[in-house]
């Protein structure tokens, strides 16, 4: 039993504190102090700047381009960049497709993509969801038919964030439907500039367009992107749920808005109750201690090889929940200062004229990456035996 | 980091479950529930020889140099077994605050704690001063002690009273015989024994104060934040009865042809308790290391949230197992309902959620991580 970093890890945490303080892009800082989204230029802006550290795929492998750091260093260098108000990187490269590769694709595959993931170069999307697959993931309807040379991709993709940004998406497609759902499912890389790709934005509650629909007419796909063999598709996708999930809890960022609140209160104007607020933050606060701590020893299982299995689904229901009632305190801390929606001047204080945003956006962090009510339903069946 | 309880930590615990399972049922609690005294000699020895009694204390005191961690298991047991024992509040509390005065006097005191020969309880509370436990409404004037303590958790049979009193706003800790004053025991909600003593103009000699000032405000301070742990600690062990139980149920008692646990909603609140239960036990192994600091902001940041987490979920978790449990989970002849009594008891010991957000909220801040 120890609670502590140990010496190097205190003096790497400091090293990456003064890196953060002396390299996080003022622009981005400016973004993040008043809880404004960085938009496509600036977030790649930053990712590249930690693709050049090294420091952009964290949990890969060495060999493919990892810094070779220990889950606990990683949840360290999450913490500074999260305090030091830098913005989460964009998981579909990173997290997602860029283990799958390395774990599943040809060498080629490897060659081809994971370079441009390691440097920030190449953004990805994820074509996963469809207007009547969503929870019901696997009955997802977007075909891929084998030509000679090429796949032929026709169907529809809905919620697919980033779509707009990206260079490529990794899809799930239907290549056989005579068998049973999960097994005719295939894993297809798609170049976003090929002929056929229609992307149409969609406008979320918090006034921002992260969201797309992508169509697909008759979209050629050569056959060299299709990752392991075809049916692979849905154990592809459920390797990436147990894919290493040790941030999933976003126990750095809560942090981070946790900080901002303070900020808030402590310069908000005279009619607020400040005992009130500093209660209510209090409560906000041991609750992400629970998470942490909870966080901290799937952190520490892993560096000793003994990762968390399905247990982390607690972290991300938990996670989100808490995002959530800290986003929802800000705005209702800010009671009539969080009335504002685009209006230039600052209202009494900038963090709570913008906390709606931030609060709408939110709304859906229980909705994806699996519901949590699916994610319940998984925990019941797997860990609860019901 | 590393969160693995050191072999020796499980040892002690599988050793208490054991011995628990053992000598202890649902059978016995409730006839002890009944009995003014609830301390069976045969098994109040045998926890002695299992160590128990210099388990919590230094080697230089006398003691076996347990941690807080190895004592929080022993509890946790105590708690899964709702064994109503009054091991915390005759052995631990007494001393540990004899510890941490740590006078020749006190130590010399401590020594008969850990013999099993001294009867000692704390009386730290009256309800004027409610968890104000640093200003007691209680006044020593001269050599005169007079007001009243309690919620005085004296298992039923204490001969002495450690106890606080203002002299001149000076705090001091005092051990006054049970004789000298005006006792009655009741029943607690946890089924325990608790006291409301009267001192009325109790005649004081030099003997009877064990510390002063800053000493005795110190001593209490750290014996608070170890008996918060503690209190996790007993809580823990109820609402993982708790679960247990109540998905074993879910698995067996079925409505409509087929189990409740086939139902999503009852699968939805056993695994919202699994992940309660899952973040406490982290709440619980973080108290259990860090409220015995020496470093008082550490140990008030750690007891404080931990109490304040644990008297939300872990009385969640209780309200929860009674739901899924239907009617049956509201009798008094299932144990169902008598964990829920012992967690609710153990939210309001020693600080109750309100009491601990509002002292966390005056803590200093400290970065993430530290």
């Amino acid at each position: 039993m120890n609670l502590e970093f140990t010496q190097e890890e205190l003096e790497f945490q400091q090293s990456i504190r003064d890196w953060m303080q002396a390299n996080v892009p003022d622009d981005i800082k400016r973004c993040s102090a008043v809880g404004e989204m960085t938009g496509k230029e600036l977030q790649q802006k930053w990712e590249r700047l930690l693709g050049e550290q090294g420091w952009l795929a964290l949990t890969w492998p060495k060999q493919y381009g990892g810094p070779g750091w220990t889950a606990t260093q990683r949840y360290i260098f999450d913490l500074e960049r999260a305090m030091a108000g830098a913005p989460p990187t964009s998981p579909f490269g990173v997290a997602m497709v860029g283990p799958v590769l390395y774990t599943f694709g040809s060498q080629e595959q490897k060659d081809r993509w994971l370079p441009g993931i390691v440097s920030g170069g190449t953004l990805w999307c994820q074509g996963y969801s469809e207007p009547n697959a969503g929870s019901d993931l696997a009955s997802l309807k977007t075909r891929a038919e084998r030509k000679e040379d090429h796949y032929l991709v026709n169907g529809q993709k809905i919620w697919t964030t980033q779509a707009h940004w990206a260079d490529m998406m990794f899809c799930l497609v239907r290549t056989d439907s005579t068998v049973k759902q999960q097994k005719g499912i295939s894993f297809l890389l798609i170049d976003m500039k090929t002929p056929g790709i229609e992307v149409r934005p969609i406008y979320s509650i918090d006034g921002h367009h992260h969201l797309n629909e992508v169509y697909f007419t008759d979209v050629r796909v050569p056959l060299e992107n299709l990752v392991g063999q075809e049916g692979m598709g849905w154990t592809i996708a459920k390797f990436l749920l147990t894919h290493e999930r040790t941030t999933i809890a976003g126990v750095a960022d809560s942090h981070h808005e946790i900080s901002r609140l303070k900020k808030a209160v402590a310069e908000a104007p005279g009619f607020l109750d400040r005992s009130q607020a500093r209660q209510r933050i209090a409560e906000l606060e041991i609750e992400l201690m629970a998470l942490e701590y909870t966080n901290f020893r799937t952190v520490a299982a892993t560096d000793e090889g003994k990762p968390f299995g399905p247990e982390s689904s607690g972290l991300k229901i938990k996670g989100t929940e808490l995002q959530q009632k800290v986003s929802q305190a800000m705005v209702e801390l800010g009671g009539m200062m969080s009335l504002t929606w685009d209006n230039p001047e600052t209202v009494g204080s900038d963090i709570f004229n913008r906390a709606t945003r931030r609060y709408n956006f939110l709304r859906a962090c229980t909705i994806y990456g699996g519901s949590n009510e699916i994610q319940k339903n998984v925990l019941a069946k797997m860990l609860l035996g019901l | 980091m590393e969160f693995n309880l050191p072999e020796n930590t499980t040892l002690i615990a599988d050793t208490a479950r054991r011995y628990l399972k053992d000598n202890y049922s649902f059978e016995i609690y409730r006839q002890h529930l009944e009995q003014q005294n609830h301390v069976d000699a045969s098994r109040w020895s045998a926890m002695q020889e299992l160590g128990w009694f210099g388990l919590p204390f230094a080697e230089s005191s006398g003691g076996f140099d347990g941690t807080l961690l190895d004592v929080a298991m022993v509890v946790r047991e105590l708690g899964a077994a709702l064994c109503l024992d009054p091991y915390v509040d005759t052995v631990v509390a007494p001393g540990k605050l004899l510890e941490y005065i740590g006078s020749d006097a006190t130590l010399a005191m401590l020594s008969d704690v850990i013999d099993g020969r001294a009867k000692l309880a704390c009386a730290l509370y009256d309800y004027h001063a409610g968890y104000q436990v640093l200003t007691p409404s209680m006044k020593l004037n001269g050599k005169r002690l007079s007001g009243q303590k309690n919620f005085v958790p004296d298992g039923g049979f204490a001969d002495t009273l450690l106890t606080t009193a203002l002299a001149d706003g000076e705090l001091v800790v005092l051990a006054v015989p049970v004789a000298a004053c005006e006792t009655t025991r009741h029943r607690a909600l946890d089924g325990g024994r608790i006291a409301n003593v009267l001192f009325d103009e109790v005649e004081i000699t030099d003997g009877m104060i064990l510390a002063r000032g800053k000493k005795a405000e110190q001593a209490l301070s750290m014996l608070l934040a170890y008996l918060q742990a503690l209190d996790c600690a007993r809580m823990y062990g109820a609402a993982g009865a708790l679960y247990q139980r109540t998905l074993e149920y879910a698995k067996t008692r079925k409505q409509f042809g087929v189990a409740i646990g086939s139902f999503q909603i009852i699968q939805h609140y056993l695994v919202d308790m699994f992940i309660d239960l899952q973040q406490l036990e982290s709440m619980l192994l973080m108290v259990a290391v860090k409220a015995e600091s020496e470093d008082a902001s550490r140990r008030e940041r750690a007891s404080t949230a931990a109490k304040a987490y644990y008297a939300d979920k872990a009385v969640r978790i209780a309200q929860q197992a009674i739901q899924i449990h239907g009617g049956v989970g509201v009798t008094e002849e299932l144990d169902i309902g008598h964990y829920f009594r012992l967690v609710t008891h153990c939210s309001l010991t020693h600080g109750d959620r309100a009491h601990h957000i509002k002292r966390f909220a005056g803590l200093d801040e400290v970065h993430p991580g530290e």
